[in-house]
Formats: structure tokens, C-alpha cells, sequence
């Protein structure tokens, strides 16, 4: 290894907290104004601060919902679990949902919020694409849409909430007191995509989940229909109906790039 | 004393301006300001899509850019990122920067990032091993880069030599460009105890395309180099110093945390114009062929 790898590999570890200041403390130069050690004191505590504070500014509503003092202490703990490896510090933090599902088990509504909240943050620099619109699929002929296949923009994303996160995220961004975390009877599905420069997210119900994951899936609009019907009492004609309505809504949304047989 | 170089190698000279920040996006297109050029953080739009590229191409229309990375590491000893610098590249084909800049130290091994612009020993072995790499560098861009000092507050047993000198074997042997920080200079001096006339005078004058301006936290025997405050008047001092060496070269203001309204940083970047001016309108003699023409350009030049 060459003097200045072993140099860099010794730097590195210091401020990642795994090597005593001393043993790296000789290698920095004291002209007697300020110590060896408080030099270095000001790049290892920078390190922390600036990954927490990239914490902080990735989950601004986790962050009302923890407080100060907790948010903290978490996030401290997440950055001496997980260091960076990306060029943008935007994209430190994906984990923290999961760190949270182990560091604060009492509190599960914290690890959905924080899932939500990147998620949401991820949709907003997604690729840009050419949406379809209802127009692009007026000429397939009626025989064909049986094994119409449709390709999702970008920055979708469905995420199965079991909370009432989205009334916390709700009332947190509106400075206003957050509801008691509550288990919901049933999973709820939760769309999240841009449309146009804007991140947008709705719940969807049990028919609407079902019938979208189908369509992100690559199912056919058949099978999509099939999907409807086991989840609607319904017959043939208003199944298809119901997909269809369906499937114009989420074109409306700006949700589908594409289609294809 | 000005030492004349025979061949200058900045010739661009594009006049005063200030780093593109999230909130001045709609100020920005809204209204014309007394600003020249815009500088971006690279990494900030190097992303598949969405609001920052939307914005950035909208004001590219406007203004001149000039692009400005913090990830490079370009002293580190991990392999060259090449798909970093395949995504910087994408970027200045769809901005067409009049140049591109990062910092002359490390950020990282093992694949890591600490996200810091830390400090690189001054030796030749270094001084190599990183000039090497920004030939590379070069190479792949297809254009010389600039590369800036960093504020710094611990130095090597190391080092064999001093900041300005390491900057110095570094430029010559890579033959690339330098982003003089004042401020940085400033607060590096006053850390490790140099006469900053010393910095300015010993690195090489010809390469220098453009300057840094900035505010910091002095904290009693040490200083933090934040960009979170207004321009202290001992660094327009040493900028006015510097450009007395140096003659025009393209000024910036860079805010980076408590950000004001865009009018405060065009009202500091007036400063530095008014600093300027005797140099603007008696350039240095081997400044002279370029420098005639390019100030006749408007405020907002569209490229």
C-alpha cells in the first residue's frame, strides 16, 4: 500500500470512529495554536453532523414526529451503522426505515413514515418520460384489448401501508398534533408518482390495488379484468367496465408511459 | 510584482457571478439581475429527471453556466469513479459549461464517501498520483478542469511542502486550470498560521480561470469555512490583493446555508464588481487581446 493509501485508510477510519484519535493523532502536525487532537476533532465531528443533517433534510416529517432529541440519537445511530457511498448526500438515508423497524420496534408507525417519506422524495427526480394518453389508444381495435400489456412512468411506486401514516404525515405537515398511531384492519395500498414537476400520492382501494399491481406486474388487460372480478361482485360487462374506468383514471393521473401486445 | 507568463491559458474571462441555489430558481426567471453566470453543484443534477433539470435547462437559456463538483476525489486512492465522470460528462454535453471544476483533495476510500473535502499531504508522491489522475480526467472530458483549494484544518507530518508549492507541481504537471477560494486561502491561513500573500503570489498566476468568495465561523483560534454568512471584509481585502496580481478573473459569491434573498447575494456580488473595476478597465498586458471584447457583453449572455 502506498504512503498516502495508508494515510487516506487511516484518516478514514478515524472518522468513522473505529480507530482511537491517538494512534492517528501523530500524524497530523501541532504548531501549538490549536491541538493535534481538536484539529481532527472539527473533520470527525463534521462527518456526523453533515450526515445527520442529511437526515434531517431527507425526513422533515419523520423529524416533526420523533422531535429533536430522538431524531438524533437514531440518526446517530444509523450513521455509524451505515456510511455513504453515494456522490449525493440526497441519497443517504435509504435504509432508515429499515434501521428503524429494529432501533425503535415500540413505534412502528416511525419506520412506515419513513418509508413513505423517501419514497415520496424519490419520486420528485425521477427520469422524465412521455405519458400515454386515452387519445394514443383510441385506434387499438376492440379485439386487441384483451392482450394489452401497459408500462408504468418512472417515478411510481406502490407501498402497502399497515398505519395510519398517511393521516400522521397529514397532520405533521400541517404543524398540526398527529393522530395516535393506529394498526388499520387491513393493509391499504399507497400510490406514490410525479406528475409533471410534483411528487402526488393517494391510497387505493382493495379492487384499485389489486387491479394496479396486476398492471405493474405486465398483466394483460384480460387478466387485469379477472383480477376486478375476483375482488367485485360484478358480472362480465360492468368488470370490464370497472377496469376500464380504472385504467382511464390512471391515465388521467399521468401514471402509464406506454402500451404493448 | 506581476510576473507576465508567456502564454496565458484562461482567456474566459465571463464577468461576476453566484451559485445556483434551489430558492432563487423562480427569482432568477422572474426578473433580470446584475448577474453574469450562474455556477451549479454538478452531483445536484446529476439525476435521471424531475424539477432540478427542468429548472436548470430554463435558466441555462438565460445564463451562462459553469459546472462545479464535490465528488470527484480526485486525490483519493480508489480507481478513478468512471461512471461518475460518464454522468458528469452527460451533464456538460446538455449544459455546454464554459468549464468544470472540483477540489484538489480526497472525499473517500473503499468505495465511501464522508462527504468532506479532506486534506491531501503536500508531497511529490501525492502531487503525481493526482496529477495522473486529473490528466485522466481530463482526458475522458475532453477539456482541462480547474481545481480548487479547500479550507483546511489539519496539515500531515507528511507534507514536504507548502500548500501554494504542492498546487503549484500539481497544475504543472497535469496542465490543468485553478478555482482560487479567497476565502478558503483565508481561512487556511489563519488555521495553519501562513501569510496568505504568500499563497496568491506562489501559485501560478496563468492558470487561474476563476475565484471564490464566501463568508465563515471564526471560533477564536480556528476558523470554519461554512458559506453560511456574508463576505468579512479582510477577505475583500485579500480579493482586491489578488486581483491586483492576478488582474480580471471571473468572480463568484458562494452561499451555501442561510441562504438570503437572491437580491442580498447580487448586492454582495456588486462589491466584488466595484473591487474589480480598475482591473476590469486596465487589464493586465497579457490579458489585454481577449479582454476587450468580452466586456462588451451584456449581463445575461445567451450562448
Amino acid at each position: 500500500m502506498s504512503q498516502l493509501a495508508e494515510l487516506q485508510s487511516a484518516f478514514q477510519s478515524y472518522l468513522g470512529g473505529s480507530t482511537l484519535a491517538v494512534d492517528f493523532e501523530r500524524r497530523i502536525q501541532a504548531d501549538g495554536k490549536i491541538s493535534a487532537s481538536r484539529r481532527l476533532a472539527i473533520y470527525h465531528d463534521a462527518y456526523r453532523l453533515r450526515l445527520i443533517e442529511a437526515l434531517a433534510t431527507s425526513y422533515p416529517i419523520l423529524f416533526k414526529l420523533l422531535g429533536d432529541t430522538l431524531f438524533q440519537q437514531l440518526a446517530q445511530g444509523y450513521v455509524a451503522q451505515y456510511p455513504s457511498a453515494f456522490r449525493n448526500l440526497r441519497w443517504y438515508g435509504a435504509e432508515l426505515a429499515d434501521y428503524l423497524g429494529t432501533a425503535l420496534p415500540q413505534h412502528p408507525v416511525a419506520a412506515e413514515l419513513a418509508d413513505f417519506e423517501w419514497q415520496l422524495a424519490h419520486a420528485f427526480d425521477a427520469a422524465d418520460t412521455a405519458l400515454l394518453q386515452l387519445a394514443d389508444l383510441a385506434a387499438v381495435p376492440a379485439e386487441d384489448w384483451a392482450g394489452l400489456r401497459f408500462e408504468l412512468q418512472p417515478s411510481v411506486r406502490q407501498l402497502p401501508l399497515r398505519w395510519n401514516t398517511i393521516a400522521v404525515w397529514h397532520a405533521l405537515n400541517q404543524e398540526q398534533v398527529p393522530p395516535s398511531p393506529v394498526m388499520l384492519d387491513q393493509a391499504e395500498s399507497c400510490l406514490i408518482w410525479r406528475q409533471q414537476l410534483d411528487a402526488h400520492f393517494c391510497s387505493l382501494d382493495a379492487v384499485e390495488a389489486c387491479a394496479f399491481t396486476l398492471l405493474q406486474r405486465g398483466a394483460s388487460f384480460a387478466e387485469i379484468c379477472d383480477g376486478v372480478a375476483s375482488h367485485a361482485e360484478a358480472d362480465d360487462n360492468e368488470t370490464v367496465m370497472v377496469a376500464a374506468r380504472l385504467l382511464a383514471n390512471w391515465l388521467e393521473q399521468g401514471l402509464i408511459c406506454r402500451f404493448y401486445r | 510584482m506581476i510576473t507576465s507568463p508567456p502564454h496565458p491559458l484562461t482567456d474566459d474571462f465571463l464577468g461576476f457571478g453566484l451559485g445556483l441555489r434551489t430558492p432563487h430558481y423562480q427569482a432568477l426567471l422572474d426578473d433580470d439581475h446584475a448577474i453574469d453566470w450562474l455556477e451549479i453543484i454538478s452531483e445536484n443534477y446529476m439525476i435521471p429527471g424531475g424539477k432540478p433539470l427542468h429548472y436548470l435547462d430554463r435558466l441555462r437559456a438565460r445564463y451562462p453556466m459553469v459546472m462545479h463538483g464535490v465528488s470527484l476525489s480526485i486525490g483519493s486512492t480508489d480507481a478513478l469513479d468512471l461512471d461518475y465522470l460518464r454522468d458528469l460528462r452527460t451533464l456538460a454535453d446538455r449544459i455546454e459549461p464554459a468549464w468544470i471544476s472540483d477540489h484538489l483533495c480526497w472525499t473517500g476510500i473503499h468505495g465511501q464517501n464522508m462527504h468532506d473535502l479532506l486534506p491531501l499531504p503536500y508531497t511529490e508522491e501525492t502531487a503525481y498520483h493526482v496529477a495522473s489522475r486529473v490528466r485522466q480526467v481530463q482526458d475522458l472530458l475532453g477539456r482541462r478542469i480547474l481545481l480548487e483549494n479547500v479550507s483546511s484544518y489539519a496539515s500531515y507530518v507528511d507534507s514536504c511542502m507548502s500548500e501554494w508549492e504542492f498546487i503549484s507541481l500539481v497544475c504543472e504537471q497535469a496542465d490543468c486550470l485553478l478555482l482560487l477560494d479567497v476565502n478558503n486561502i483565508y481561512v487556511s491561513s489563519y488555521n495553519h498560521a501562513f501569510d496568505p500573500r504568500d499563497f496568491i503570489a506562489g501559485v501560478p498566476a496563468e492558470r487561474v480561470q476563476q475565484i471564490h468568495l464566501a463568508g465563515h465561523h471564526h471560533h477564536g483560534d480556528y476558523i470554519i469555512d461554512t458559506h453560511d454568512a456574508p463576505v468579512i471584509d479582510p477577505v475583500w481585502d485579500l480579493y482586491a490583493h489578488a486581483l491586483a496580481h492576478l488582474g480580471p478573473v471571473a468572480t463568484m459569491i458562494e452561499r451555501d446555508d442561510q441562504i438570503p434573498p437572491l437580491i442580498e447575494l447580487v448586492e454582495e456580488l456588486a462589491k466584488a464588481r466595484q473591487i474589480a473595476q480598475p482591473y476590469l478597465n486596465h487589464p493586465l498586458p497579457w490579458q489585454q487581446a481577449d479582454l476587450s471584447s468580452k466586456l462588451g457583453l451584456p449581463m445575461a449572455m445567451s450562448v
